[in-house]
């Protein structure tokens, strides 16, 4: 007992220790997309996973590629990519770990794709229509589609892709149940054996009616497409657990097709001669399993292509080395502070507000990560299409304006130098988890609450999942987050609907909303995030904080290089050519 | 001694027994769970997915559920990277135990050694050498002579590769294949050998010195053997039957994996594994790993206790 005891607490011991001892982990590999399981390196102010998305005017080509290693040379014909830790999950819609859709986003290819302002465009269908009620999407298919075997990808393979996600066995984290596609309840529950909605109208041509108009629809349904014959051979209703087998097994229709996966070493791809746009112009990619820091790998030339994030440090260094060249990029994601609305001294908005002015923002985002960030007012990334300035307000640095807020809401401050209403003190109980921004965040703002009278408690975690079940057990006032990827301008307003941030109640909010996912006419579209966003920029219904900035790195000899921001690597790197 | 074995089994039984309801309660009860960490899901969903799972059961019926399974060989699928928990032990365990092995032989090797030259020569210069680099050795952190390690003879220098188990890309086999895995292996094991030997060496150092002050070594000098006859033959085998108990330790440590080492290395193994699934609170891999290293320690400790009864007739079972 006791050894075994001993052995447990060491376990317990080295883990707490290595989650300190990574915490300061500045630079991420390729950066996960699709499905998102935090990953621990990047549990910074956010923790959450951050998503490529490129700001294309900001490449620095490289300045002597003379200089790149002999083991980069000699590579003609393989591109290879660091990845923290694919798992070896490649089904899409059925992984859990957003570096398996990293791996899959180039294994398939989607129905829609969008365009590097998050707008959708065609992928493997070529058009779509929505009926004026917008309620029903017709998707058209291209003509000769193929999946990687050769066999080809009709209607058929996507009314069964959509009906799989309805199963009530399903367990992953797609959306597209939640989109009360007709008769899609009916197929959970098992009442009904086919989903009403769905309407397959010829082998290319495909249908399906919502029972509320939702303008993410779109992209959502227009995802990756799921062979019928090969994954829906073994399904019964109700069923799916055959799938974990054929994990390891892709059968896709995107860029590249799996070669070999050597856990925790390497993904090996080929390319797909029966890719819809061609075949890929290298033959080989790799993802290279790179769970630490991918500097070494970066210099050595053991990988063509990284991401960091963009601090002085991180962006001179790379330029020191010469044989890369380096490529902004913002992902389309932003920060904030979770309040605890329940609790009535953040119920008054004058309190939210006067909690955002007197933070210094700027020095702990900005400044503190040597300019590799931005603030953000909105909850929009800059690279969204919604994404605006106008009349929304910066809440700049301002203590005189926070404290004339507080003393308006009735907020005193009392003899211990503590503002008190109604005999209780104001404290504000802030929970993060352990990362050097974590830190940082908590010096600034203890020295700016309490010049503003407010004490301040901070508590940190070991980890993200504990921090997140302490949140949802609402004993907090202030708990800091990071959304996931972003691809709708809906997806960031979310949580201020479905119960993620409870107490939040504005009618004015949730009509604004239910409109913007009424039309899919853009511009009418932009109209009303654009007043969405004053509202909640008044409004604060959390803190909006930051925006990330990150860099990519790459081998100076890779051409034709573009991230897109929604699709990561997936979109441009057919097109990759290694130059001489 | 079969009564023996048999009484200390049933025990081993009952402690595991005991340890892996310990286990199963902290872990169940360390805050959050693999659902928390998914921040793309709506709160409902969150349930439904507990639901599914049977994260909302009390702790006792998950227990039993995880243990009846275990008894019928299913140790269940990882959550996060779908496969069955055995399958994944397969795949990484090796990788960790190739490391294990090859860095315990050399750091027995050098401790006996060192530790002994060091004890019959002892306050000489060689000694007092050795003892201090020996400290020096301890003191450092892993991650940072590690890191050291990579940044002068694999970014610097470019003698060694700076991590992973295979280049890139390669499709050596046989021969060619093992030298490939030996060239990578050369910066873990020189790591884990540095950081092990400093505290074996003092272990043999000291038990050495005790033993060459008996006075049936003084005997054997007085027949007239050789001189390294004696060193070797009557001091060193007396000198190490205390080190047999540590044989017994050694024995989770060699499938354990090292955390920190193969993170840093990017070596494919189990530590790296469990670091992971910790962070995602991945229930079926964690509970499967961490029993299997009890399994491990009551066993080394049951087999070290019948080694020392073996080398050394004296202890009575």
């Amino acid at each position: 007992m006791n050894k075994s005891m001993t052995t447990l607490s060491a376990v317990i011991l080295a883990t707490s220790l290595f989650l300190a001892a990574c915490g300061n982990n500045n630079a991420d590999t390729a950066n996960p997309s699709g499905t998102s399981q935090p990953s621990p390196s990047s549990t910074g102010t956010g923790t959450s996973t951050t998503d490529p998305s490129a700001d294309t005017a900001g490449l620095v080509t490289a300045s002597d590629i003379s200089k790149l290693p002999d083991i980069a040379k000699k590579r003609t014909d393989t591109i290879i990519v660091g990845l923290t830790d694919p798992s070896g999950s490649f089904t899409p819609y059925f992984q859990q770990s957003g570096y398996d859709g990293n791996v899959s986003s180039l294994l398939y290819t989607s129905l829609v794709k969008v365009d590097d302002k998050g707008v959708p465009i065609p992928g493997l269908a070529e058009s779509w229509e929505i009926s004026a009620d917008s309620l029903t999407y017709t998707f058209h298919l291209r003509k000769d589609l193929k999946f990687s075997d050769g066999s080809p990808l009709t209607a058929d393979d996507v009314a069964f892709t959509w009906t799989i996600l309805h199963d009530k066995s399903y367990d992953g984290d797609s959306q597209v149940n939640s989109l009360l596609v007709k008769g899609g309840a009916a197929y959970k529950e098992g009442s009904s054996t086919s989903i009403e909605g769905i309407a397959i109208i010829d082998p290319q041509t495909i249908s399906v009616t919502l029972e509320k108009p939702n303008a993410s629809a779109l992209t959502l349904l227009g995802s990756d497409v799921l062979s019928k014959a090969y994954y829906g051979k073994d399904y019964k209703q109700g069923q799916l657990d055959y799938m974990k087998k054929l994990s390891g097994s892709p059968l896709g229709n995107g860029p590249y097709k799996l070669e070999k996966f050597i856990p925790g070493q390497e993904v090996r791809m080929i390319a797909n001669e029966n890719y819809f746009e061609g075949k890929p112009k290298t033959e080989h990619f790799i993802y290279k399993t790179a769970a630490g820091d991918t500097w070494q790998y970066l210099e050595t030339g053991e990988v063509d292509y990284a991401s960091f994030s963009a601090t002085k440090e991180n962006i001179d260094k790379l330029k020191g080395l010469g044989f890369v060249n380096i490529l902004n990029y913002t992902p389309s994601t932003y920060g904030y502070l979770q309040l605890n609305l329940e609790h009535p001294a953040l119920k008054d908005k004058k309190v939210r507000q006067a909690l955002t002015y007197g933070l210094d923002r700027q020095s702990i985002y900005v400044d503190a990560n040597q300019g590799a960030g931005a603030i953000a007012n909105i909850p929009s990334s800059p690279i969204s299409w919604s994404y605006t300035e106008e009349g929304i307000n910066p809440y700049k640095f301002d203590q005189d304006k926070a404290k004339q807020l507080l003393d308006e809401a009735g907020w005193a401050v009392g003899s211990d130098g503590i503002r008190e209403k109604d005999g209780k003190k104001l404290t504000i109980h802030y929970l993060g988890s352990k990362s050097p921004s974590t830190d940082i965040f908590i010096a600034v703002a203890k020295e700016d609450y309490e010049a503003l009278g407010i004490k301040f408690e901070p508590e940190v975690f070991a980890d993200y999942n504990a921090l997140a079940s302490k949140v949802e057990g609402g004993d907090y006032d202030l708990a800091a987050f990071s959304t996931p990827l972003l691809t709708d301008p809906a997806d960031g307003l979310i949580q201020f609907l479905d119960g993620e941030i409870k107490g939040y109640d504005n009618p004015k909010f949730i009509e604004l909303y239910n409109k913007g996912l009424a039309t899919t006419n853009i511009d009418d579209r932009k109209a009303v995030y654009k007043e969405i966003y004053t509202l909640l920029n008044d409004d604060l219904p959390v803190i909006f904080t930051n925006y990330k900035k990150s860099v990519y790195a790459y081998n100076g000899r890779i051409q034709n290089l573009s991230v897109s921001p929604f699709n990561g690597l997936a979109s441009s790197l057919p097109k990759w050519t290694l130059g001489q | 001694m079969r009564t023996y074995i048999s009484k200390r089994i049933m025990y081993m039984i009952i402690i595991l027994f005991a340890a892996s309801f310990l286990i199963f309660c902290l872990y169940a009860l360390t805050p959050g769970d693999f659902i928390t960490g998914n921040i793309k899901l709506t709160p409902e969903r969150k349930e439904e997915l507990r639901e599914i799972y049977g994260l909302n059961k009390p702790v006792i019926e998950r227990y039993v559920t995880w243990m009846n399974n275990a008894f019928h060989g299913d140790f269940g699928y990882s959550l996060s990277q779908q496969k069955p928990v055995l399958t994944l032990f397969n795949q990484y365990i090796w990788n960790s135990f190739l490391l294990a092995i090859v860095s315990t032989f050399l750091t027995w090797l050098v401790a006996v050694v060192v530790g002994v030259v060091a004890a019959y020569k002892q306050y000489s210069w060689f000694d007092t050498i050795v003892m201090v680099a020996l400290f020096a050795a301890m003191s450092i952190p892993s991650f940072f002579i590690g890191l050291l390690l990579i940044k002068l003879l694999a970014v610097d220098l470019k003698w060694l590769p700076p991590g992973g188990m295979l280049t890139t890309g390669s499709n050596a086999t046989g021969l060619a294949y093992v030298k490939e895995v030996i060239h990578h292996m050369i910066l873990p094991v020189m790591v884990m050998t540095l950081l092990g030997v400093g505290s074996l060496t003092r272990y043999f150092r000291s038990n050495m010195i005790d033993v060459i002050k008996q006075d049936y070594i003084r005997t054997a000098r007085a027949k007239g053997l050789k001189e390294r006859k004696v060193l070797f033959t009557h001091a060193l085998r007396n000198a190490l039957l205390p080190a047999i108990t540590l044989v017994g330790f050694e024995l989770p440590a060699l499938f354990g994996g090292s955390l920190i080492i193969e993170k840093i290395f990017n070596w494919p193994g189990i530590g790296q594994l469990y670091m992971q699934s910790f962070s995602l609170r991945d229930y079926p891999l964690l509970m499967g790993f961490t029993l299997f290293i009890a399994i491990l320690t009551v066993v080394g400790t049951l087999v070290s206790d019948i080694l020392y009864h073996v080398a050394d007739p004296r202890v009575r079972l």
